[in-house]
């Protein structure tokens, strides 16, 4: 195991965890005070918010930008209509290629393990 | 629908479903953990932590590639239906599944060490550039983020917050979750010689997903142009719309409506149902309402309002008939605007 890779990976967990408490301040502030402004149907509905903080925790940017735009009545009322389907295709054909190439990639350079070096001994560390 | 929020909106149809749904997932697990053993080698080659992660791990997998066929076995075949009925839970089942899959993982592979669990399994293989030490535990985190955050927005009050759009296109992270997931199964169990069984599941079931949302894209591809005149555009003969059913338009906008006859007149609203975006032009008319295919919403087809309490609309055209011809004018009304429906020839 690489001393960096291990730092690299420690940096990344420690900004996930930076993530998750800057969701969780939002979730507060959001699912206490600012949901009823916004969203009418959660008017005195309260235990299924409990199930709205992981959500919170892991989209908070865009909680916040939905917010603002409702705040604010910026709402493009047509733009709720327009279903989305114009990615669907484009989409099927690029990930179509990327699997294909994945598992051919994966299956022609599979570790031939009859050709690898045998199991070392290591001694236990005094 | 509209009224006020409750954590799980379950009712008997969704009970039956989610029953049948955990059955077969308990089925599964206790075959693989239990019943494998007793007819395969390579299982008993194993331990038990072991045989925990591949039964929850390979569950995971083939449960969402069943959710990722469902959506395009619904649009090229109408019996399908049913199933994407409550697909939500499913998805929200197989976040839990992988979840486990983890726990699994991280109790067996990253426990009694002084470095951080998570630090060490995104550290451990950190090749790109080959297969012994590829970092396919990466893409199976990326995949299981994925799932956790379809799981955590699952909600109908995530529909409505965010609309139906934005929402849609978060979930569309599905698919890339999905590569992920192959990536992670390929440079992951599958390197693993020793049952090939497995690698041929894996492969049969990406081709699967690929071919049929790949088929269901070329079919809606077909549609036919648009045939406009000054902001209204040919939708087709009136004798080609059933009573009690609608007829799909695709407008020169990229937009499509949805044009019902009921008790011998023409009506039009949005295609796209208020709640998920649903095909409503697919659904047909009970109760006088236009209900949609996909959950049941309903919606008043003269108004594009659902009968209280629910308060959903959704927008309403304007219909013209030419002869026989119907003919809908592109520019959409607010959404619940009612209209004036055109008595059918």
């Amino acid at each position: 195991m690489r001393e960096d890779a291990l730092e690299t990976a420690a940096l990344i967990a420690d900004l996930a965890a930076g993530w998750a408490w800057i969701g969780l301040a939002v979730a507060l502030v959001f699912l206490v005070w600012g949901v009823d402004r916004v969203e009418p149907n959660t008017r005195g509905a309260y235990i299924f918010r409990a199930l709205l903080i992981p959500g919170v925790v892991l989209v908070w940017p865009l909680v916040l930008r939905r917010w603002w735009v409702l705040e604010r009545g910026a709402d493009n009322w047509a733009a709720r209509h327009r279903a989305v389907r114009r990615w669907h295709g484009p989409l099927w054909w690029v990930l179509g290629a990327v699997i294909a190439v994945t598992l051919v990639a994966a299956l022609t350079l599979r570790d031939d393990r009859a050709s690898a070096p045998g199991p070392e001994r290591l001694e236990a560390p005094q | 629908m509209s009224v006020a929020y409750v954590p799980v909106q379950w009712n008997r149809n969704k009970w039956y479903y989610d029953t049948v749904l955990i059955l077969l997932v308990v089925l599964y697990l206790v075959t693989f953990l239990w019943l494998a053993p007793e007819v395969s080698e390579a299982a008993r080659a194993t331990n038990d932590a072991i045989q925990r992660m591949r039964a929850t791990g390979s569950c995971a997998f083939l449960m969402l590639t069943v959710i990722l066929c469902i959506g395009p076995l619904a649009r090229l075949d109408r019996r399908f239906l049913p199933i994407l009925y409550n697909r939500r839970h499913f998805g929200v089942l197989t976040a839990c599944i992988a979840a486990a899959h983890l726990g699994f993982v991280l109790q067996w592979y990253y426990s009694f060490s002084p470095t951080d669990p998570w630090a060490a399994l995104l550290g451990v293989n950190p090749a790109w550039d080959r297969a012994p030490g590829f970092a396919f535990e990466i893409l199976g985190l990326f995949a299981l983020l994925c799932l956790a955050i379809l799981a955590a927005t699952s909600h109908d009050f995530w529909l409505s917050f965010l609309s139906a759009p934005v929402w849609k296109r978060l979930h569309l992270l599905i698919y890339p979750a999905y590569a992920a997931v192959v990536g992670h199964v390929a440079f992951g169990a599958v390197q693993d010689q020793s049952n090939a069984a497995f690698a041929i599941v894996v492969a049969v079931s990406a081709f699967a997903v690929t071919s049929l949302h790949l088929a269901a894209h070329l079919r809606r591809h077909r549609e036919p142009a648009a045939n406009a005149q000054e902001g209204w555009e040919r939708v087709c003969d009136a004798s080609e719309i059933e009573e009690g059913l609608g007829r799909v338009h695709l407008l020169a906008t990229g937009e499509r409506v949805a044009v019902f006859r009921h008790k011998g007149a023409f009506s039009a609203i949005s295609n796209a149902c208020a709640h998920q975006n649903g095909p409503l032009g697919e659904g047909r008319i009970v109760w006088g309402c236009v209900t949609c295919p996909w959950h049941g919403f309903q919606y008043d087809v003269r108004t594009g309002r659902s009968p209280e309490p629910f308060t959903e609309k959704v927008p309403t055209y304007n219909l013209r008939l030419e002869g026989t011809e119907i003919w809908v004018e592109a520019a959409p009304n607010p959404p619940g605007t009612p209209t004036e429906a055109v008595p059918a020839p």
